[in-house]
C-alpha cells in the first residue's frame, strides 16, 4: 500500500488525540469522583480550590509532582520502580484498538479512520493487555516487602485472573453477532435500526437486543473487577489493608498507579460502550461520511463513555464491598457459568436468524 | 525496513531477558524477564503475519501462565532460600554442551536453510483458523479440553493438602460414637 | 520481508539458552521456566515454516501446544508445591529418594 507523509501525519494526530483525551481524563475523574461522591454522601467536597473545586486535580497534581519520593530500605528498588509501568502500559495502549468516531473521507478522496490501530485481531490484543497489568498489582505487592501490600496484590491478582474469564466469555458473543473480531465491524453492525411490529425503530445496539442482555450484565461486572473498583477493589481495600498494593507508594509513584486505575476505567467504559452501546453511531441518524458526521459521532461516543464513567463512581460510593471469599465464589461459580450458559444462547439466537 | 528495525529490536530483548532467566538468583526477577522475553516473541509472532497467535500467546503464556509461576514461587516464599550454587563441573559441562549445540544448529541454519518465500498472502486469520480447526483437527480439539479438565483435576488434588480424609464412623450420622484415638 | 532463516537462527538460539538452563540450575522453577522458554523457541520455528510454506498446520499446531504448555504448566507447579510441602525444598538435586 502505498505510504506518504500525509498518512503518517494523520496517524500522528491520532495518537496525539486519543493521549491526550486518556491523559486528561484522570485530572477531570478525580474532581468528578470527590464531587460526585461528595454528592452521594450528602456532604460538599473540594469547593476551595477554584470555582466549585475545579482545579483540585491541578493542586493534587503539584502535591505529587513535589512529595519526596521514598523508598522503604528492604524493598527491591528495581522492581519497586518498575511496577508502576506495568500497570500504566496496559492503561495507555489498549485504547488504540477502540474506534472513536466515523470514517470520513477527507477532501483528496482519502479514508480517515478514527482508530489508532486497525488490526484484524482488536479485541484480542485488548484482552492480551489487560492481562499484563496482574502483573503491575503483583509486583508493587512483593517488591514493597510488606505483608499488607503482598496480600493486596496477591488476592487482587487473584480477583483479576478470575474474571478475566467472565469478561472475555461474555464479550465473544458481541463479537459473535457482528461476526469479526474487529471492533470496527462490531460498531458498524450496531449502527441501523430494528423495526418492531413494522412502526417502531429501536437502534440495532446490542443492548437493545435482548439475547445480549445477560452479556451486558456479566461484561459490566467483570469490567468492575478488571478495574479494580468498588465492589471489588481488593488492591486497595481502604479499611483493611491500609492501602494495599500501594501502601508503600508514594509521590510520583503513587500518582502513576492512581492514573493507570483510572485510565483503565475510561478503556473499559470505551470497550463496553462499542460492544453494547453502539460505539460513535448516533441513534436513528445516519451520520454522512463527512467531516460533520465524524464530529457528532465523537460527540457521541464521548457522551455514552461519559455517562458509563459516572455510573463507575455511583457504582463506587452506592454498593458495599463484597467478601473476598464470597467475591472468588461468585466469581468462578455464578459469573463463569452465567458466561458459558450466555454464549450457548446467542450461539442459538444467531443460529436462529433472530439477531 | 521498519520490519528489520522491529526485529533486531525484539529478537535482542528477547535473547537478552532469557539470558537473565537462566543466570539470575532471584526466581521472581527471572520469571518477570521471562513475560517480557515472550512478550518480544508475541512482536515476533507478529512479524510472522500470525497477529491471532501473538494476541493468544500474550493471552496464555504472558498473562497466565507465568502469573501461575509468579504466584507459586510468592506464595512458597522461594526467594529467601539461597540456591545452592551447582557443582563447578555441572556448570561448566552444561555451557559447554549448550553453546557446542547452538553453533552447531546456528552454523547449519545459517549454511542450509535459505528459502524464499512465496508470492502471496498469509491468511491466517480468526476465521480461517476456526474453520481449520472445527473441519479438520475437530478430534485434537476436543481432546484438548478433555485434557485441560484432566489437568485442571490434577492439579487441585495434587495441592491440596489438609483435605478432610473419608472417616467410615462419621458416615453413620451425628449420632456416631466418638472414637477415641480418632 | 525478514527471511524465514533468521527466525529459525532466534528459535535455535532460544532454544540453546533454555537447555543450558535445564542443565544448570538448581531451583526446580528456575528449570520449570527453561522448559517454557524451549518450548517457546519451537513455537517460533513452527510458525516460522507455518508463514514459509504458507500452510495452517504449524498454526494449528502451534495453537494445541499452547493449550498443552498451559496444563502442563498447571500440573508441574502443582507437583512443585506438594514436593514443597513435604521436603521443605524445591531444589532439584534434593528429590533423590529414587536414586541409586
Amino acid at each position: 500500500m502505498a505510504f506518504d507523509g500525509l498518512d503518517i501525519a494523520l496517524s500522528l494526530l491520532k495518537i496525539v488525540i486519543v493521549l491526550a483525551a486518556l491523559l486528561n481524563v484522570t485530572p477531570i475523574m478525580v474532581w468528578v469522583e470527590r464531587r460526585g461522591s461528595a454528592l452521594i454522601q450528602d456532604r460538599v467536597g473540594p469547593n476551595r480550590v477554584g470555582p466549585f473545586g475545579l482545579f483540585q486535580a491541578i493542586a493534587d497534581a503539584a502535591k505529587f509532582l513535589l512529595k519526596e519520593d521514598v523508598i522503604p530500605r528492604e524493598a527491591n528498588k528495581w522492581l519497586y520502580t518498575i511496577a508502576p509501568m506495568f500497570g500504566l502500559i496496559p492503561a495507555l495502549t489498549t485504547i488504540a484498538v477502540i474506534p472513536w468516531g466515523r470514517p470520513f473521507r477527507l477532501s483528496d478522496g482519502r479514508l480517515f479512520e478514527p482508530i489508532v490501530a486497525d488490526v484484524n485481531v482488536g479485541i484480542l490484543l485488548i484482552f492480551a493487555l489487560a492481562s499484563l497489568s496482574v502483573y503491575g498489582i503483583v509486583t508493587a505487592g512483593w517488591a514493597s516487602n510488606n505483608k499488607y501490600s503482598l496480600f493486596g496484590g496477591i488476592r487482587s491478582s487473584a480477583q483479576m485472573i478470575s474474571y478475566e474469564l467472565a469478561l472475555t466469555l461474555s464479550a465473544i458473543s458481541a463479537l459473535m453477532v457482528a461476526g469479526s473480531l474487529r471492533l470496527t465491524d462490531v460498531v458498524w453492525k450496531q449502527t441501523g435500526s430494528f423495526v418492531l411490529f413494522d412502526t417502531i425503530r429501536i437502534p440495532a445496539w446490542n443492548i437493545f437486543s435482548p439475547a445480549m442482555w445477560l452479556s451486558c450484565i456479566v461484561f459490566s461486572v467483570a469490567a468492575f473487577a478488571e478495574t479494580n473498583r468498588l465492589p471489588f477493589d481488593f488492591a486497595e481495600a481502604d479499611a483493611e489493608l491500609v492501602a494495599g498494593y500501594h501502601t508503600e507508594y508514594s509521590a510520583m509513584k503513587f500518582a502513576l498507579f492512581f492514573m493507570s486505575e483510572y485510565m483503565a476505567m475510561a478503556t473499559m467504559s470505551a470497550l463496553v460502550t462499542t460492544l453494547f452501546l453502539g460505539g460513535w453511531d448516533i441513534p436513528w441518524y445516519n451520520e454522512p461520511a463527512t467531516f460533520l458526521g465524524f464530529i457528532l459521532s465523537v460527540i457521541a461516543f464521548v457522551v455514552k463513555v461519559t455517562f458509563l464513567l459516572l455510573t463507575f463512581v455511583w457504582v463506587r460510593w452506592t454498593i458495599p464491598r463484597l467478601k473476598y471469599d464470597i467475591l472468588m465464589r461468585v466469581g468462578w461459580k455464578v459469573f463463569l457459568p452465567l458466561a458459558v450458559v450466555n454464549l450457548l444462547l446467542v450461539s442459538w439466537f444467531i443460529a436462529e436468524r433472530w439477531i | 525496513m521498519i520490519n528489520f528495525v522491529i526485529f533486531f529490536f525484539f529478537a535482542a530483548l528477547a535473547v537478552i531477558f532469557a539470558l537473565m532467566v537462566i543466570l539470575h538468583r532471584n526466581p521472581v526477577v527471572s520469571a518477570l524477564s521471562l513475560v517480557v522475553s515472550l512478550f518480544s516473541l508475541a512482536v515476533m509472532y507478529i512479524l510472522l503475519e500470525v497477529p491471532f497467535l501473538a494476541a493468544l500467546q500474550v493471552i496464555i503464556y504472558a498473562g497466565a501462565i507465568m502469573v501461575l509461576f509468579l504466584f507459586v514461587i510468592m506464595l512458597l516464599n522461594l526467594q529467601r532460600r539461597r540456591e545452592e550454587t551447582t557443582r563447578p563441573v555441572q556448570q561448566f559441562l552444561g555451557f559447554t554442551a549448550s553453546a557446542a549445540f547452538a553453533v552447531a544448529l546456528i552454523y547449519y541454519l545459517a549454511k542450509y536453510a535459505v528459502m524464499t518465500l512465496p508470492n502471496g498472502p498469509f491468511l491466517a486469520d480468526a476465521r480461517t483458523i476456526g474453520i481449520r480447526l472445527f473441519e479438520t483437527y475437530f478430534f485434537p480439539f476436543e481432546m484438548v479440553s478433555i485434557l485441560l479438565l484432566a489437568a485442571i483435576v490434577g492439579a487441585l488434588l495434587l495441592s491440596a493438602r489438609g483435605l478432610p480424609s473419608p472417616d467410615p464412623e462419621r458416615s453413620e450420622g451425628a449420632n456416631a460414637p466418638e472414637v477415641p484415638g480418632r | 520481508m525478514i527471511p524465514t532463516q533468521w527466525f529459525l537462527i532466534l528459535g535455535a538460539v532460544l532454544f540453546c539458552i533454555g537447555v543450558c538452563g535445564v542443565l544448570t540450575r538448581r531451583n526446580g522453577i528456575t528449570i520449570f521456566m527453561s522448559i517454557e522458554l524451549m518450548v517457546n523457541a519451537v513455537n517460533l520455528t513452527f510458525l516460522a515454516y507455518a508463514r514459509q510454506f504458507h500452510q495452517l498446520h504449524g498454526v494449528i499446531f502451534v495453537f494445541f501446544i499452547m493449550a498443552i504448555a498451559a496444563a502442563e504448566a498447571a500440573v508441574g507447579l502443582a507437583i512443585f508445591i506438594s514436593l514443597f510441602h513435604h521436603r521443605e525444598t524445591i531444589d532439584v538435586d534434593e528429590a533423590n529418594l529414587m536414586r541409586w
